[in-house]
Order: C-alpha cells, then sequence, then structure tokens
C-alpha cells in the first residue's frame, strides 16, 4: 500500500473517533470508558495534525481542501463503487491489480480513495 | 440482529498466548482474516483508542473498539487469558476477558454502538465474569449469549 494513503487511512479513521465523541451520540466512552471527552478531543487533534504533517505537499495541500469542507477525505470503494458519493468509480481504476499502490481520488466527489477487499 | 450472530467460533480464542495488553489486540485482530497490512493498520488504531483511555471496563473484561476503513462490515472477536493481562483498566485489575468491536465507518444496519452498549451491558452482569471464566468451547460462549438473551 501507498505510504501516503496509509497516512490518509489513519487521518480518516482519527476523524471518525473524534467525530463520534462530539456528535454526542457516544456517551458509552464518557460513560462507561471513563473517556474525558475534552482530552480525548485534543489529543485527537494532535495526532491528525501531526499526520497530516507528514503527507507530501500536493497531497496535504488536497487533503486540507477536502477536510475543510466534509468530514470524510478517504472514501472506501467496495465492488467498485465509491462510498463518498455512491457512483461506480472507472472500471479500469476498479480492476487495476496494483490498487491502494498509488494515491488517487474520486473523479466525482474528490475523496482519495481506498480500495476494501 | 442478535449478538451471538456476530461471533463466529473462529474469532473466539479462549486461551490466548499473549502476555500483553498489546498482543492481546494483535492476536484478536489476527482472528478476523484480514490481510496483514489491514491488521497493522487496525492494530494501530486501537492503540490510539487505548491512548484516549482504557477500554479495560473493570471486572475483568475489556472492550477495545474502533472504526476502521479496513473492514466492510462489523467485525467481532473474544478472546479469554485466564491468568490476566495488565490493561490499565478502571479497577486497576488484571483484563481476563476482551471483547474486540471493529465497524467501518459506514453502516447501513448502524449497529456498532448498540453492539458495543449490549456488550458493555452483559460484561456488568454479576454473573458474568465467572460463566466466561468455566467456558470449554466457542460454541458455549455463543449458548451463554443466546441463554443471555443476546
Amino acid at each position: 500500500m501507498d505510504q501516503q494513503l496509509e497516512l490518509l487511512l489513519e487521518i480518516q479513521d482519527l476523524r471518525m473517533q473524534r467525530r463520534e465523541l462530539t456528535d454526542g451520540s457516544t456517551d458509552l466512552e464518557a460513560e462507561v470508558f471513563d473517556v474525558k471527552i475534552e482530552d480525548a478531543i485534543r489529543l485527537l487533534d494532535e495526532k491528525v495534525e501531526e499526520l497530516a504533517e507528514r503527507l507530501a505537499r500536493g497531497i496535504r495541500d488536497r487533503y486540507r481542501r477536502i477536510a475543510d469542507k466534509a468530514p470524510r477525505v478517504v472514501a472506501p470503494v467496495i465492488n467498485g463503487i465509491c462510498y463518498g458519493c455512491f457512483v461506480a468509480v472507472s472500471t479500469a481504476r476498479a480492476s487495476e491489480a496494483d490498487r491502494n499502490l498509488r494515491v488517487e481520488s474520486c473523479e466525482y466527489c474528490g475523496c482519495f480513495l481506498y480500495h476494501v477487499g | 440482529m442478535q449478538l451471538r450472530e456476530l461471533f463466529v467460533p473462529s474469532a473466539i480464542n479462549l486461551d490466548l498466548a499473549a502476555e500483553t495488553k498489546d498482543e492481546a489486540l494483535k492476536e484478536l485482530v489476527s482472528c478476523l482474516g484480514l490481510d496483514g497490512k489491514s491488521e497493522g493498520i487496525l492494530y494501530k488504531m486501537l492503540k490510539r483508542r487505548e491512548n484516549l483511555g482504557s477500554t479495560g471496563i473493570g471486572r475483568g473484561i475489556a472492550i477495545p473498539h474502533c472504526r476502521s476503513l479496513v473492514v466492510t462490515r462489523l467485525r467481532v472477536a473474544f478472546g479469554r487469558k485466564l491468568s490476566g493481562l495488565d490493561f490499565k483498566a478502571i479497577d486497576e485489575k488484571p483484563v481476563r476477558y476482551v471483547f474486540l468491536i471493529v465497524a467501518p465507518p459506514l453502516e447501513v444496519s448502524n449497529q456498532y454502538l448498540p453492539v458495543l452498549g449490549k456488550i458493555a451491558q452483559f460484561g456488568k452482569e454479576a454473573d458474568v465474569p465467572e460463566s466466561l471464566a468455566e467456558l470449554s468451547s466457542p460454541e458455549q460462549f455463543i449458548e451463554l449469549l443466546e441463554a443471555k438473551d443476546l
């Protein structure tokens, strides 16, 4: 897997974790797991920023543009469908043997793509 | 969906080889049948979640959990280490029973949080630690969930 894509995946997963801490649906984290929500959010923000700084400049600029506008910066591609916009990615792209070996984006929604499975 | 329908025997390990929390996380992740790269990413994410606060909820039970792009559906696993693992649990006692929960960012059925809640509730029942200690096969684990109507 492309190392930049791997960084993007980590960033996306951490952003998802942060989102769940802030959207009010995870009282469980505070009540069951005794997580200090504000501290956790700060730690996640710091980690996301640290990882973002490790992205190559062009990818980082693109990441920041997407991240400013949308909660999702990386979308999974499952069975040829981009789960960012639910549009089929091109057949050639979906069937490439070297998928996930380079950073690519959805031509419709702009999300970075991660081929799952 | 019932909790027991999510557990498959291959993801129930009643005799973890792990001696540490990190090893236990790796061992449980390896039960999910992902490729090596995905396992690595998932392990890293679980560790990051643990850094926010231990998922050891006390009474010998831990529930490491996270969402990750590397899975396409909700996945669960159970591991037991009767001699105990240092999980930095809330009650500072060793953890013997580990429930792993991993979900993709998007789930049509949105089961992740309900499953997390159900397992947390299950772990709080008075007789559960003793029942988990007595299990001798993965099938009995499923039967225990069934007996609890989970």
